[in-house]
């Protein structure tokens, strides 16, 4: 019996010893997404961000900041990823360290899924309200059903003040004001407790006396019936009125308290609005496109040709939210988070302005470290390896024009 | 000591030994229940039994109880037909929710912050306590799975309500109509379950109005019947011994 005993407590103390042990090793909180580990193609040819603006750098909890901005859906979506007929604007945060408190698609309240267009250009807008202390990495997002979460850029928020302050107060259509973030706690924990109690007792009733090798003794003796006693028939019988009994009571008290109740709200949102793009004037034509592998630089040849009335220079490059910028055309001035922004990224080879009905034919060259940091270049080892991007040309106005490329890239590793 | 020799020498030690065996064999049966069920309904049970955004009048109701009897009715067989012990749903039971209430408090809240509110799991006890006492006062795995089947599905919408009720009371929000659940499940941002995996009010079951739930909850009790006698029986062969003999 003693050897029992000390056997049992030897073991408990390794176990104890193992879980404390487990539990003291480093555990860093996980605050990025993994955005550089999907797959570079689903970034380059899904759903392309660009005008992205974190109206914040840090927000105090309980205050808000909003990302607003635009995105297009890749006209030539890749065939390996359904088509984003159901979709859902989401966030990218590690858990709810900000609450979403609102996300529109074109002016429309999104709470629900949504059907996109290929082809077509959205302005979207996400308000958080900051809940949880730290410094967050917040991206934009799309999850497209069949396709997965498709991420887009992110930048570093830091959340000041202390968690135990959030407050999430909603007003219900019966006219009351309650706090989301606590509400219908304590009835949650009561009934829990309470069945989980009554649970016990059942089981407590039947463990006050010897359980197993006694009654497998009878039980294999043929005694069987002798086990189950008339006063613990009556006991179970009233375990299971009782059991009914509370449940019917509980169903017509909270009936009682809450005789207005609607089902969960689910739906598909069609016809979002994209936004009205003035025609184009600009065309361009991809002769041939590389990726130099030890320069991490992709070359273009493109054959540019200005329709229009004004002349026009090739400011940005934009692929998965990488910008390389050529910054004797255009520089930013949003804040854009500077691993995503190549500032001097773009060289082309005669950047001069485009006169109006004329074409050229130019070499581009988008080369940053962020095609091996963002792991853009792994796009050669896809199925299929082509690239989409965004090139924006700006006319001597300060007008601005957005131009689709998509072609196959080859790689070059000499 | 020779090996023939019994290991006690009284019948006051029998009893202690028998007793310390009691706590032993409780002890273990209870957390290993805990961790296979626990897997089990994660499994199958999954978003429905976390959040209160998926638990419907429809598909929860539905889906949860039939997922959710297979252990209770495999453990009942063990420990009454071998023991004649009448708790085998509701140690199972209790495993589960005490697995789920530490993985809810200390991984959904304590780790990512989603709030109990809005993550506690289905409470499964008023169907498992009936459960068992059927199959007690019945001594019968027929006439269990019928009555017993029948209880589990129709006590499990009744049994949560009181908890459920008051989350889906209409909140008006931006120009649309949700519940508090549906505005918790938009708040509290979840990147890895977006909306349209939600499996809620999907079917064709529209006859009925809006008196869903009693529908569905029929529909749940006339599988778990089914479900029952299935489980019931692989607790039957697990408890045996017959393979080890052959081998």
């Amino acid at each position: 019996m003693k050897l029992i005993k000390d056997k049992v407590a030897k073991l408990s103390f390794v176990a104890l010893l193992v879980t404390v042990t487990a539990a003291m090793f480093y555990a860093p909180t996980a605050s990025a997404h993994g955005e550089k580990s999907q797959a570079a193609f689903m970034r380059m040819r899904t759903i392309h961000w660009f005008d992205l603006n974190w109206s914040k750098d840090t927000v105090p909890v309980n205050d808000t900041m909003t990302i607003s901005g635009k995105f297009h859906v890749f006209a030539g979506w890749p065939e390996t990823v359904d088509l984003p007929e159901i979709s859902f604007l989401n966030i990218g945060i590690p858990g709810p360290v900000f609450i979403r408190q609102g996300s529109w698609i074109g002016g429309q309240l999104v709470p629900r899924s949504v059907s996109l267009e290929l082809g077509e250009t959205y302005e979207f807008k996400v308000l958080l309200k900051a809940r949880r202390p730290g410094d967050w990495h917040v991206h934009t997002m799309m999850n497209v059903k069949g396709g997965g979460p498709i991420i887009g850029p992110g930048k570093w928020v830091t959340v000041t003040g202390t968690m135990g302050s959030f407050v999430n107060p909603v007003t219900t259509l019966l006219g009351d004001t309650i706090n989301l973030e606590t509400y219908n706690l304590g009835n949650t924990y009561f009934w829990h407790a309470f069945w989980y109690a009554l649970g016990l007792a059942w089981l407590g009733y039947w463990a006050r006396k010897p359980i197993f090798v006694p009654r497998h003794l009878a039980v294999e003796a043929g005694k069987a019936d002798s086990l189950i006693t008339a006063g613990d028939k009556k006991v179970a019988l009233g375990f299971a009125v009782a059991t009914i009994g509370i449940v019917a009571f509980g169903m017509s008290s909270t009936n009682a308290a809450y005789p207005v109740t609607t089902p969960l709200q689910a739906g598909l949102l069609r016809g979002m609005k994209p936004i009205e793009l003035p025609a184009r004037t600009v065309n361009v034509k991809v002769e041939d496109a590389t990726y130099r592998v030890p320069g991490r630089a992709m070359q273009m040849t493109l054959t540019i040709t200005n329709n229009g009335d004004s002349a026009v220079r090739l400011g940005e490059f934009n692929t998965a939210g990488v910008r390389f910028l050529d910054p004797k055309v255009h520089v930013d001035e949003t804040g854009y988070p500077d691993d995503l922004l190549a500032e001097e990224g773009l060289t082309v080879s005669d950047n001069s302005p485009i006169a109006p009905g004329t074409s050229r034919t130019v070499q581009v060259t988008a080369s940053d470290a962020a095609w091996e940091v963002y792991r853009l270049a792994d796009l050669i080892y896809d199925p299929d390896s082509r690239f989409a991007g965004l090139l924006f040309f700006f006319d001597e106005a300060g007008g601005r024009q957005m131009v689709m490329v998509d072609a196959p890239l080859i790689p070059s590793f000499i | 000591m020779s090996a023939s020799q019994s290991a006690v020498r009284s019948r006051a030690e029998a009893v202690k030994v028998s007793r310390t065996f009691d706590w032993l064999i409780l002890f273990t049966l209870f957390f290993v229940v805990l961790g296979g069920y626990h897997i089990h309904y994660m499994l199958t049970g999954g978003d429905w039994d976390f959040w209160t955004d998926w638990k419907d009048r429809r598909l929860w109701v539905t889906v949860a109880p039939i997922v959710s009897i297979t252990f209770p009715a495999a453990v009942q067989a063990v420990l009454w037909w071998r023991y004649r012990l009448p708790f085998g749903a509701v140690v199972c039971i209790l495993g589960l929710l005490l697995g789920e209430w530490i993985n809810r408090y200390m991984n959904f809240w304590g780790w990512t912050y989603f709030p109990v509110n809005f993550c506690f799991p289905s409470n499964l006890m008023p169907g498992a306590i009936v459960l068992d006492v059927v199959l007690m006062l019945t001594n019968s795995m027929t006439v269990t799975a019928v009555i017993g089947g029948m209880a589990w599905g129709l006590l499990f919408y009744p049994g949560n309500w009181p908890v459920m009720a008051p989350l889906h009371v209409p909140v008006e929000y931006n120009g649309m109509m949700m519940t508090l659940a549906d505005l918790q499940g938009y708040h509290y941002v979840r990147t890895g379950t977006p909306e349209y995996i939600r499996m809620v009010e999907k079917g064709t079951l529209r006859t009925f109005g809006k008196d869903v739930a009693p529908v569905s909850a029929f529909f749940s009790a006339f599988v778990s019947i089914l479900i029952y006698f299935l489980w019931h029986f692989f607790g039957k062969w697990f408890g045996g011994t017959s393979f080890t003999q052959s081998s």
